[in-house]
């Protein structure tokens, strides 16, 4: 599919700021599911653009707006083909080999250990959210195939959440949502990364967009989320846990990391009197021939 | 992982520094002795009335948070006889310090960078991507010269034997600097003759180490260094640090609000504009440094520092993420550090530890309490420390508590009766526990400043020496051979 996206970030203060310093991991990544054709990103001010790439991989682009304002506005626009490719076709590692497939992985690549150590109020340890919870939790059988298990899990998470737009906080507590019963894309991607994690599965989190003719969120278009875990022989396979699916050519990636703070898509600091703006975001994606 | 010698030791006596037995004094002090014996009380009475009149006319101070959230200033407590090092136990411990330094620095570069160090399985990854001051900010970026610790105050401690080890690495933002010299300053005052007929190493010269060091690092070449020194203000315990250091090296002092980073270049706000910043000695730690990177809330840092720093574009010394080297949890494996990255085996030996991710451990210190020391791991200044000897059942178990709950975050060492030596103490020469904080200077080389702050348990049999826990502190004199 070809798509092109827009994503506008409006912030208002009700006093002027200055000193503005804002980085954004807006810009989808290239790799063998998606290449970007063109992308590119305005201010309002203008500002001059810099960019590096973060520990996670990521592209960020950052810059600051020095006088007084009370409005910042980021815009970008990018046009982004993916690929359609069956999830299944690898090949696969035989079940009693894969835990030390695994286990090579992470020794290889030391940063790996993030994705199955990591613990916050986004990805908690599973057997605290559990009890806090009282949910039963699923167990993984080691004799079953990583990949199965992890499509059960899949299947698993919208059993205990149901999606209810706005009805948790952006990096609110994933205990929170659990106990409710209800949360956004960003609770579904945690839950299902908590527990990949506690059976010691790699699993990081990525915010992207996906095709408005799927999204559950419908016209209110934002930017979405969902799980990558690592999959022994195929390396990342994405898992949508908003929708039970796992993710395909409507799916643009943009930033991955250990939860949702790591792929906040903007991020800022300002001095002023003001408080933090609430930002009015609005994102289109087309899709294009 | 340490056990030998542990069950049923009988207690132990300290070294004493001063003495050789109840009656001589160690050769290096005989001239001192003689010269207290010949003079006596009334004239040493009459040096500390003069050191403390001398310390309050300097305004030297230090800050003391206790309960209550506002900390209280006191001046520095001196003891006026020094603690004195001889020529040869420093060729010891100046090796083996930048033996340390050199081999922990490297060790940096190789977390944020390859980590050949886990891969090669010496150093469990759990350590490093569970340790609170693993910047993955920072992973990536090499500082100037690949240098991370310019700064590093490392304390050493000396055991019942008189063997000289390792207690804890200081790289973040170490203090007492200011304190060493300081104490120089009014020992030379009250005991001027004694410093040339002992052949006394100089320690004042520090600041101007300093400096060169932050100059050799200006990303403008060493003759155009502007150089801030960063305090987070009046309210931090080091303030006073902050402005000698400043002032002795004649650079600016300033707060993250006098700063901006504008399209990756760090300047100073000044009357006449803005004033490009090269260098920056930064005494706020990780957390406050970069609203943008780190802690969001922080109003202490200057937003968008990283961002410059990663561009090349300014100096920051230490470098972020020092901190993962001086956890206490990392500890334990700088021996085995030292041997990986340079091939030596280690010159200052540790404190022997026991980490209490490790069951075996875990079990064999619960059982010990009262002979343990527990530290946390990201703390220091003697915050978040439970010593065995003076604790009470509800403190053991309350640490009992914390361990199991993250044992990740604590390590435990069996108590050392850190070695004593005479102090002046109300009209009476009594024995106190101390320890020594050399500070080592890495620029273009490691240079040891020989000396260093000798801090002292000033009450009686007590072993915790931090001046924020009621130390003191005496001048420290390093012999020329």
């Amino acid at each position: 599919m070809r798509y092109l996206i827009e994503h506008e970030t409006i912030l208002d203060y009700p006093q002027t700021v200055r000193e503005h310093h804002i980085e954004l991991r807006l810009a989808p990544r290239s790799d063998r599911h998606q290449q970007v054709l063109s992308c590119s990103i305005e201010t309002e001010p203008a500002a001059e653009l810099a960019t590096y790439t973060d520990y996670f991989g990521n592209r960020v682009d950052y810059f600051c707006v020095i006088p007084p304002h009370t409005r910042l506005i980021t815009r970008l626009r990018s046009d982004v083909e993916t690929v359609k490719e069956n999830p299944f076709s690898f090949e696969a590692v035989q079940p009693g080999e894969e835990q030390e497939w695994l286990h090579k992985a992470i020794r290889n690549a030391p940063p790996m250990n993030d994705f199955v150590l990591h613990r916050s109020l986004l990805t908690p340890t599973a057997m605290k959210l559990a009890e806090a919870t009282s949910h039963a939790f699923p167990r993984r059988e080691k004799e079953r195939p990583v990949l199965e298990s992890l499509q059960e899990l899949l299947a698993w998470v919208p059993t205990v959440m149901e999606y209810r737009s706005g009805s948790t906080e952006v990096h609110g507590s994933l205990t929170t949502a659990v106990a409710q019963g209800g949360g956004v894309c960003q609770d579904f991607a945690h839950l299902f990364i908590t527990v990949a994690r506690s059976w010691e599965i790699p699993a990081r989190y990525v915010m992207g967009y996906l095709d408005p003719g799927i999204s559950q969120a419908g016209d209110t278009l934002t930017t979405h989320a969902w799980a990558e875990a690592l999959v022994p022989g195929a390396g990342w396979i994405g898992f949508d846990a908003t929708h039970n699916l796992l993710t395909n050519d409507h799916y643009v990636a943009v930033a991955v990391g250990r939860d949702s703070y790591d792929a906040a898509p903007q991020r800022g600091s300002f001095k002023g009197e003001a408080s933090g703006a609430q930002p009015a975001v609005s994102v289109t994606m087309q899709e294009q021939q | 992982m340490y056990n030998a010698g542990m069950q049923g030791s009988k207690p132990r006596t300290p070294y004493h520094e001063f003495y050789a037995d109840d009656f001589t004094p160690r050769d290096h002090y005989r001239l001192l002795w003689n010269h207290i014996k010949a003079t006596g009380n009334s004239a040493l009475e009459a040096k500390a009335h003069e050191s403390q009149l001398a310390l309050q006319a300097e305004g030297v101070t230090f800050t003391v948070y206790g309960e209550s959230e506002e900390g209280i200033e006191r001046i520095w407590p001196f003891d006026l006889i020094p603690r004195i090092i001889t020529a040869a136990e420093w060729v010891k411990i100046e090796s083996g310090l930048k033996q340390r330094v050199r081999a922990l620095n490297l060790f940096l570069g190789d977390l944020y960078g390859e980590q050949r160090i886990i891969k090669d399985g010496v150093i469990p990854p759990e350590l490093i991507y569970q340790g609170r001051d693993f910047r993955r900010e920072i992973v990536g970026i090499v500082p100037p010269g690949g240098i991370y610790t310019h700064v590093s105050g490392i304390d050493i401690i000396r055991d019942e034997k008189g063997e000289f080890l390792i207690l804890e690495d200081n790289l973040r933002t170490p203090s007492g600097v200011s304190y060493m010299i300081e104490n120089r300053v009014i020992e030379r005052r009250i005991l001027p003759e004694f410093f040339s007929k002992y052949r006394v190493r100089r320690v004042e010269h520090y600041p101007s180490l300093l400096l060169a060091a932050l100059r050799s690092l200006s990303p403008r070449g060493k003759d155009t260094a502007e150089i801030v020194l960063l305090t987070p203000g009046i309210y931090n315990s080091a303030y006073f640090e902050h402005t000698f250091l400043a002032k002795e090296m004649g650079v600016e002092l300033a707060e993250g609000r006098d700063m901006v980073v504008v399209n990756d270049v760090v300047y100073l706000k000044t009357t006449t504009g803005l004033q490009r910043v090269d260098v920056i000695y930064r005494r706020i730690d990780d957390d406050f440094l970069d609203p943008l990177v780190f802690r969001s809330d922080s109003s202490l840092g200057i937003a968008g520092v990283i961002n410059a720093w990663r561009a090349g574009n300014v100096a920051i010394v230490n470098a972020p993420g020092s901190g993962i080297a001086d956890d206490k949890a990392v500890y334990p494996y700088v021996p085995d550090i030292i041997r990986y990255y340079l091939g030596q085996e280690p010159i200052l030996q540790n404190v022997p530890t026991f980490q209490m991710t490790n069951a075996a451990d875990r079990e064999y210190v619960f059982d010990n309490m009262e002979r343990m020391v527990i530290k946390a791991v990201s703390e220091s200044g003697g915050y978040g420390m439970l010593m065995g000897p003076s604790s009470t059942p509800a403190s053991r178990k309350e640490f009992m508590g914390l361990v199991q709950e993250n044992p990740r975050n604590y390590i435990a060492q069996p108590v050392v009766y850190l070695s004593r030596h005479v102090c002046y103490m109300d009209g009476e020469l009594e024995a106190r526990h101390l320890d020594l904080r050399p500070y080592v200077i890495y620029g273009e080389d490691i240079e040891v400043v020989p000396g260093g702050l000798t801090r002292v348990a000033l009450r009686k049999g007590s072993l915790v020496v931090n001046s924020s826990q009621g130390g003191g502190s005496k001048d420290t004199w390093v012999l020329a051979e």
